[in-house]
């Protein structure tokens, strides 16, 4: 009869057969196999637990979702969207007529995250009476401080959850809160809570530019951008005082951003300190700025250090140049296009002409000027190109 | 009474417009999506509808130039609720015929002016 060579009666490791023993004297591949196969089973069961819990609690979270969204449904269209005033009541009653129980219910922990959901989600399909009047319910009920305590979460992604409802919900978050918040180490935090301070901030919106070391990455340029610009009744300051003092490059950038979409000429004279600056991207952003606020007092100076530019800043020059819309300028760009060696301030100087010439003034550069120049000033003749 | 069609995916501006315009005294009907709503106008007639822009099946343009061929809301004036601020959008809507935008969040008590006026008889 055939005996395996590996059956526990045959084995010699040690006194007592154990499992280990047995497992230690079959080959390296068969343990390596079945290793890998006993951590895959344990992979795959892991999963599949994961699996099951995600399902269950999606379930319990869809059973409790369809228990009180209808509650509070009925609650708002009786009380709010069917009766305008509900919170002028007499002082000291509460402005919501709310059965106690509903309202323990509301307030439980089970049931208060779907409530914070469901009322925001009201506050940004409705402004006007209803609008305040889903504030006022979710004061009432006491939401808020279920979202201030989730700003005082570890993690960040609750933080984020917490500020995102109070900013959503127009309420004060006091500085010594969001402030510090502004220049988290997480992106995605420090990305929330600026957006979050230019919203709620009344006074000093921008109060954060200040304290902020971490740079403004461009996706939060554009957020805050997006901020900045769409929301209502901001107290916008000069920009120039962050040009000026601020040692952080990206808020610099960011400022002289908002200087030419403001048109805040005033702040000019802080852009053309910044000409000096030792780093040459700052620098072409100073003159794109001077450019689009078309501060023509600033044009000597430009052609003045063009010399001694890098190429990324005398493109600007021309383009600054060209923008400005003075005359003068016209001879020095005609000596760029001409002389230079390098298409692109050809390109760009030839644009500056086009924008600033008459077309007699262009007919006769376009005769004095060699073939390949000539394709170039075509080119730019062209209105339905732009660069 | 007068028939109004509301035609969103978002069931909270369905809910409440339904609530709000049935108080006003006008019979309402609701669709979750476009192609329900297609479906509703084969059923009866509308004086007026009320459509969003962006939903699944059908978007909010195609929706109005059926409405604008179809006998039964050929002549109901269409009003749209949309939080697009594009311009061009904007634009590509009035020009599809709808008579007023409004954009999200809603003023519920200026939208039930502008509905009131719209179907009121004209002198």
């Amino acid at each position: 009869m055939f005996e395996s060579p590996y059956s526990f009666e045959n084995l010699d490791v040690g006194q007592n057969p154990t499992w280990l023993n047995w497992f230690l004297s079959l080959p390296l591949v068969i343990q390596i196999a079945v290793v890998s196969i006993l951590i895959s089973t344990c992979f795959i069961l892991y999963i599949q637990y994961r699996i099951w819990y995600i399902r269950f609690k999606n379930y319990i979270y869809n059973k409790r979702v369809k228990y009180i969204v209808p509650i509070l449904d009925d609650l708002i269209t009786e009380q709010i969207v069917l009766k305008s005033n509900a919170s002028q009541n007499q002082f000291g009653e509460p402005a919501f007529n709310i059965p106690n129980q509903i309202r323990a219910e509301f307030r439980s922990r089970k049931y208060r995250q779907i409530i914070i959901d469901r009322i925001i989600k009201y506050q940004a399909d409705f402004t006007g009476t209803i609008g305040t009047e889903m504030r006022n319910l979710y004061m009432e009920l006491g939401l808020d401080k279920v979202s201030f305590r989730k700003m005082k979460s570890r993690k960040w992604e609750k933080k984020i959850r917490g500020i995102r409802e109070l900013t959503n919900m127009d309420i004060l978050i006091a500085d010594v809160n969001i402030l510090p918040l502004t220049n988290n180490k997480r992106q995605e935090l420090r990305s929330e809570a600026r957006n979050a301070y230019i919203k709620l901030s009344k006074n000093e919106p921008f109060k954060f530019f200040d304290v902020t070391t971490e740079p403004l990455l461009k996706w939060d340029q554009i957020e805050l951008f997006k901020t900045i610009t769409t929301t209502e009744n901001i107290a916008i300051p000069n920009f120039a005082r962050w040009v000026t003092y601020s040692n952080n490059k990206s808020v610099v950038a960011f400022c002289m951003e908002l200087i030419v979409y403001y048109k805040q000429y005033d702040a000019a004279p802080a852009v053309v300190k910044l000409l000096e600056n030792k780093d040459h991207l700052l620098r072409a952003q100073a003159i794109n700025c001077l450019g689009k606020l078309k501060y023509e007092q600033a044009a000597p100076q430009l052609v003045h250090i063009y010399s001694n530019q890098p190429l990324n800043c005398r493109l600007e020059i021309l383009k600054a140049l060209g923008r400005m819309g003075n005359k003068e300028n016209v001879t020095f760009l005609k000596q760029e296009f001409m002389y230079s060696t390098d298409f692109d301030i050809r390109k760009n100087a030839a644009k500056s002409i086009v924008r600033n010439s008459n077309k007699q003034q262009i007919d006769l550069l376009m005769e004095s000027c060699t073939p390949e120049n000539q394709l170039i000033l075509k080119h730019n003749l062209n209105p339905l190109i732009k660069y | 009474m007068r028939n109004i069609l509301v035609i969103d995916d978002d069931e909270i501006i369905q809910n409440v417009l339904d609530k709000v315009l049935t108080k006003e005294g006008f019979h309402i009907e609701l669709a979750g999506n476009g192609k329900e709503g297609l479906s509703q106008i084969e059923k009866m007639a509308y004086d007026l509808v009320i459509t969003d822009l962006m939903m699944p099946y059908a978007n909010g343009f195609e929706i109005i130039s059926r409405l604008k061929k179809h006998p039964n809301t050929a002549n109901a004036a269409i009003i749209v609720i949309s939080s697009i601020t594009n311009e061009d959008s904007i634009m590509d809507g009035f020009k599809l015929g709808i008579d007023e935008y409004v954009r999200k969040p809603i003023i519920i008590g200026e939208l039930v002016m502008r509905i009131k006026k719209l179907l009121s008889p004209r002198t």
